[in-house]
């Protein structure tokens, strides 16, 4: 069945206001949009059809995301530049697509393959400075693991697994900060790397909050080690 | 004037479900000159009032009109009301986050008694004062609209006027007549002087209560041609999930059927259809411009149109590939033919079967005008079940004038029955996946219907005929569920009360009461604490009945239907007598058409069937 489709992948966005989208609120908004642009959307077969697309990795309500993946299926080819422009007209700018490019029907779906995150988290407030915040950074992924307690369940990430990049802090004003985080998503579940950055800030007794959170890419890990984005 | 999005933006990272707060929807309109502004509120929660069909169209209507932008508000959930109050955040519209104390007009649609105490927390949060003669000049007109309009008295100290009736074409008369005020450098008295010379305006302060004949008198407004008045066609696409998250499309309005507990089929008198070309056409370009995948067609009765089977099968056809669906709000068992269930459930089955018999026995279903025979109700579950439907809700009331304790039993014997006919035409191995819900609630009299007169019954007499219904209910496949009788007696003494009430109202929001529609946050204690305190008994209130030579307190309010009329057909009522439809059959002379009445008629696409 899915040999006669064409799966288009799309890499949108949400930002801005609409990063306080939760990730259901974020699909429909899509989907809605694609009926706007009256792209050929396949519809799945059965008592409920509905337009046929899957989505990347979820974002927290609140969280930016710079480049989103979504894959739509198609009944016919269209150039991937013309449903780009339909989309961008159909879809509000926080939310419109910028890249657009067919994938293999065989290829694993997008929620498995983006396991890779690259995040930049925004640290505003009181004492924050950039050796400050990296010497709270480093004491926390010197303990080697960070135990979570979400919704009364643990979680425990092993930091060396979780974060296959070093953090790096940049100072982007007076007392504010920019930390960069990559992380890797196990079967552990995802780290937040908000939660991560302020644990470490009240572990190390520093007064500043987290202002903003931005998925600036999402990326899949290839056999080889190295990270390549899904378009 | 300016946006307050800065500050707002801050605090959403820890409420819950922020998308109530952002705006930027698709088909949003955002004006930039603006010489007027106007706020459209609605009193509850943004993903309830996203639903309203008025506020939708009043604001496609106001935001046509030069140099006057329309922004809609709704009541922040408490979460965002602390943090807006801690930081010193006031109320503000959605389009372009400015105060809506510096609005020129705040219109507030009254849908449901139980969103009166959000009024005033609104208010309060906009930083005005509640209360009309506390505002001046420099505050918005306060002006109400909407169904519970026609009972005013109640709130008519917090709005400085109210339009009575069908706004699409009043809203502008309004606006325009506040500009001019504007302009002139008038007082807030001369404004609302001028305002009310507009048809259909009640300004409650130029009223004394309980002075029928030396008050003011106010007639609805109405609109006479439905495909004149097209409804939104790109209505504000929400990003939360909402309540009727889909396109809706009026397909009529009006219901002439009559029963005699039914506000809104005496109010929004007389029926007035939109054809089969503007229905299809509007549901095409309101989906074409949403890219919604389902759409309703809404009215009070939509299986009543007449032209019902053949929009539907232009539709199906119009649709076919696309995953659209469409829904019918609620199908009726007197016209839901088996040609119906078999259109419906091609146009996709998500419409849930609901059949509304009201009344347990054919007594007292003549008595409310039910015209509901058990015959039809038994043929329209055969039908639906044989179409495919496993479920049917059935609503019912209890507390009906004349009601007895065998009416009552009947409601048990009635739904077994029901029961009975779904599983008969149900393949034996489904049968175990028929179900029969069943809600019942008490009978809250209304103003302006034939039983305006009558109060409602008392709060131990409610539980008593509880209990004697839960006994004659079948015990197994039926799903038995209350209406919460301490909200009835509520809706009850804001639904018939005077301008006293306000006072309670008032103390029962400075107590603590807002969202009461939300069954986890409604306490009568807090209400019967607030009313006491007030020197009221709300029992007392929930239980009056009125005279035939009262003054009614809302008799200065009219929809057009004779008092006379009324009080005929609550005379029939007790004698057991049913009055015909009269879109189905001869004029029964409610008085709303002609000349003589409103100077509207009835609208008919075709000639109705099916009765
Ligand atoms: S005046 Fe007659 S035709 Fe018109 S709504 Fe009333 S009963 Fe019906």
């Amino acid at each position: 069945m899915a040999g006669d489709e064409f799966r288009l992948r799309l890499c949108c966005g949400k930002r801005g206001r609409l990063r306080f989208l939760s990730h259901l609120e974020y699909s429909h908004a899509f989907e809605r949009g694609a009926r706007r642009a009256a792209i050929p959307y396949s519809v799945t077969k059965g008592f409920s059809p509905h337009m046929k697309a899957a989505f990347g990795p979820a974002l927290p309500v609140g969280t930016q995301g710079l480049r989103e993946y979504i894959d739509v299926w198609l009944t016919r080819y269209v150039a991937a530049e013309t449903v780009l422009a339909a989309l961008g007209q159909a879809l509000p700018g926080d939310l419109a697509p910028t890249e657009a490019g067919y994938a293999a029907a065989k290829e694993p779906s997008l929620g498995a393959a983006c396991t890779i995150g690259v995040y930049e988290v925004r640290v505003e407030g009181g004492d924050v400075a950039q050796d400050i915040v990296s010497r709270a950074l480093d004491d926390v992924v010197g303990a080697g693991v960070w135990q979570v307690e979400h919704k009364g369940k643990t979680k425990v990430f092993d930091l060396a697994e979780s974060l296959p990049k070093e953090m790096d802090v940049r100072s982007t004003g007076e007392a504010e900060v920019v930390v960069g985080v990559t992380t890797r998503m196990g079967q552990g579940g995802s780290l937040r790397p908000d939660s991560l950055v302020s644990h470490a800030l009240s572990r190390a007794g520093v007064a500043g909050a987290v202002t903003l959170v931005t998925r600036l890419d999402t990326l899949i890990e290839t056999e080889e080690g190295t990270f390549r984005r899904p378009i | 004037m300016s946006s307050v999005w800065e500050r707002v933006e801050p605090l959403l990272g820890t409420v819950e479900r922020p998308a109530r707060y952002l705006n930027s929807e698709w088909n949003a309109v955002h004006k930039d000159a603006t010489e007027y502004r106007v706020a459209l509120m609605y009193p509850d929660a943004y993903e309830i009032g996203m639903a309203n069909q008025a506020i939708a169209i009043l604001y496609e209507r106001l935001n046509a009109i030069p140099g006057v932008s329309a922004e809609r508000v709704f009541v922040p959930w408490v979460d965002m009301i602390e943090r807006m109050r801690s930081a010193a955040v006031g109320l503000f519209t959605l389009e372009s986050s400015v105060l809506v104390r510096d609005v020129d007009l705040l219109g507030i649609t009254l849908p449901y008694e139980l969103t009166y105490t959000n009024i005033l927390e609104a208010l309060d949060l906009a930083g005005l004062p509640v209360r009309a003669d506390q505002r001046d000049e420099t505050h918005p007109l306060v002006v109400g609209g909407g169904p519970c309009v026609f009972n005013p008295e109640p709130v008519a100290p917090f709005f400085d006027a109210f339009l009575i009736g069908e706004g699409e074409q009043a809203v502008a008369e309004i606006v325009s007549a506040h500009r001019e005020a504007l302009a002139g450098g008038l007082s807030r008295p001369d404004t609302l002087a001028r305002i009310a010379c507009i048809d259909g305006v009640y300004v409650p302060s130029l009223h004394e209560p309980g002075s029928a004949g030396r008050g003011v008198r106010v007639t609805k407004r109405v609109v006479d041609d439905m495909d004149a008045c097209r409804g939104p066609l790109c209505p504000v696409v929400p990003y939360m999930d909402v309540v009727h998250d889909r396109v809706a499309v009026e397909v009529l309005r009006g219901c002439t059927r009559g029963c005699r507990f039914c506000q809104a089929g005496m109010v929004y008198r007389p029926v007035r259809e939109r054809s089969a070309d503007t229905v299809v056409r509007d549901v095409l370009e309101g989906l074409r411009c949403t890219g919604y995948d389902e759409v309703s067609l809404t009215s009070l009765s939509t299986t009543d149109h007449s032209q019902l089977e053949e929009v539907l099968r232009r539709l199906t056809r119009r649709l076919e590939g696309t995953g659209v669906t469409v829904s019918l709000p609620s199908l009726r068992a007197d016209a839901f033919g088996v040609e119906m269930a078999r259109l419906v459930a091609g146009a996709g089955r998500k419409s849930g079967l609901t059949l509304a018999p009201e009344a347990g026995t054919q007594r007292l279903r003549d008595v409310i005008n039910k015209n509901v025979t058990e015959e039809d109700l038994l043929s329209a579950v055969e039908s639906a079940f044989r179409s495919g439907w496993r479920r049917v809700k059935l609503y019912f009331m209890l507390g009906l004038p004349t009601e007895t304790d065998d009416d009552v039993r009947g409601i048990g014997d009635l739904t077994a029955k029901v029961l009975r006919a779904a599983r008969d035409v149900t393949p034996a191995d489904q049968r175990g996946s028929v179900r029969v819900a069943v809600s019942v609630s008490t009978l809250v009299p209304k103003a302006h219907t034939p039983f305006q007169w009558q109060g409602q019954i008392p709060r131990e007499e409610i539980e008593r005929r509880q209990a004697v219904l839960r006994e004659s209910m079948p015990r197994k496949g039926v799903d038995l569920s209350w209406h919460d009788a301490d909200v009835s007696l509520l809706e009850a003494v804001l639904a018939r009360s005077g301008r006293e009430a306000a006072d309670g109202i008032e103390a029962a929001w400075r107590a603590g009461a807002r969202f009461d529609a939300w069954t986890e946050r409604f306490d009568l204690a807090v209400w019967r604490e607030a009313f006491s305190s007030a020197g009221m008994d709300i029992d007392a209130m929930a239980h009056r009945s009125y005279e035939r030579e009262d003054v009614l307190p809302w008799g200065h309010i009219t929809s057009g239907v004779a008092e006379d009329y009324l009080w005929a057909e609550y005379e029939r009522a007790l004698a057991g007598e049913a009055t015909p439809d009269c879109s189905f059959e001869a004029c029964t002379g409610c008085g709303v058409c002609g000349p003589a009445g409103l100077g509207v008629d009835m609208v008919l696409g075709g000639e109705r069937r099916g009765r």
